[in-house]
């Protein structure tokens, strides 16, 4: 599909979604039902955007699980645990991979 | 100056201690549109016309992936669903305001700016500039967030590929993903979503392991806290 289409679809969609019930639905609740499935897709949505990427790598053979990555990505989720801190989190993870790479190289 | 004036530069007063906690994300986003062999203007073209961060990181992601259209569109929809019940509780303060002028805040929402109207809106309940309070912080969101963009898209071209950068991307929504966590039913639907990613994605044709995932935590959290509730009830 075309670039431009496709992020235009979602850009308008997702504006929809974002003034869902402020511009389009006027109403007042939601279901209970509704609101039980908004609570898990935070948890859901980012674990499962996590994890993969912290367990695997693309290199040109393909997908292969990468130690350097599980190693770094664990301790960078203790890190981001206990700082609660975004910059924190990325640089330690960052460097964590780095050592791990080399190590592993070395 | 008049008070709704005020209030739109208390409002992005307020925002502006968590921009630092923005910038790292923003950035990032920048560096991966890069890396997703997107051009300047396509870049530019995705991060103006839409403010839901996680939402589009992933979705560059599956671009870069080669994942189909529909699937990328349904992921980033699930992904955002939560702003429709910010548009829920954002509904009485901006009942009097034009269609446009609503549409225009849906536009320039975000997780931040929400979260921060609303504390204000319980610390001071009698404030009717409300509304501008709310402009004030999302405009400084918005705008800093495309810096933060823009930044990250001019790194990305002379950061060679060999310090492995994507792994930025994954410690982003692991900073997302730690506030979520509260309770030991999101947590569980937070492990069955990791869980089946691991398992799923790489198995799954398309990138339709990711949204799979998805459901399967979002469905495990609900049957966890189903569970729950009939556990207790019995055992009172």
């Amino acid at each position: 599909m075309n670039y431009y289409l496709l992020f235009a679809i979602i850009a308008i969609s997702s504006l929809v979604v974002k003034g869902l019930f402020l511009c389009f639905i006027p109403l007042r609740k939601v279901t209970p039902f509704f609101e039980k499935i908004l609570r898990y897709i935070p948890p859901a949505a980012l674990a499962a955007l996590v994890v993969p990427s912290l367990v695997y790598s693309k290199g040109s053979a393909g997908i292969a699980i990468s130690f350097p990555r599980i190693l770094a990505g664990t301790i960078a989720f203790l890190v981001a645990l206990k700082s609660r801190n975004i910059f924190v989190t990325i640089v330690s993870g960052m460097i964590l991979l780095w050592i791990f790479s080399f190590a592993i190289h070395f | 100056m008049t008070n709704s004036k005020k209030e739109f530069l208390r409002g992005g007063r307020a925002i502006t201690p968590i921009l630092i906690g923005i910038m790292p994300f923003s950035v990032v986003f920048g560096y991966a549109m890069k890396n997703a062999g997107l051009t300047g203007i396509q870049s530019s073209f995705f991060a103006l016309s839409l403010l839901a961060g996680a939402s589009q990181l992933a979705a560059v992601q599956l671009y870069a992936a080669h994942t189909p259209a529909f699937i990328i569109i349904v992921t980033a929809l699930v992904i955002n669903l939560r702003y429709a019940m910010y548009s829920l509780s954002l509904q009485p303060i901006l009942k009097q305001r034009s269609f446009v002028k609503r549409l225009f805040a849906a536009f320039i929402m975000s997780d931040q700016s929400y979260a921060f109207t609303m504390s204000e809106g319980e610390n001071n309940p009698g404030n009717r500039f409300l509304p501008s309070f709310f402009l004030g912080a999302s405009l400084v969101l918005y705008c800093s967030w495309q810096a933060g963009i823009f930044l990250g898209y001019n790194l990305g071209t002379i950061i060679p590929e060999r310090l492995s950068l994507d792994f930025a991307i994954p410690l982003v929504f692991m900073s997302l993903l730690i506030p979520h966590l509260k309770g030991r039913d999101r947590q569980i639907s937070a492990l069955a979503g990791a869980v089946a990613a691991v398992i799923l994605v790489p198995r799954f044709p398309l990138q339709s392991g990711l949204l799979i995932s998805i459901f399967i935590g979002i469905g495990s959290g609900m049957a966890y806290r189903t569970f729950q509730e009939t556990w207790m009830r019995d055992n009172r």
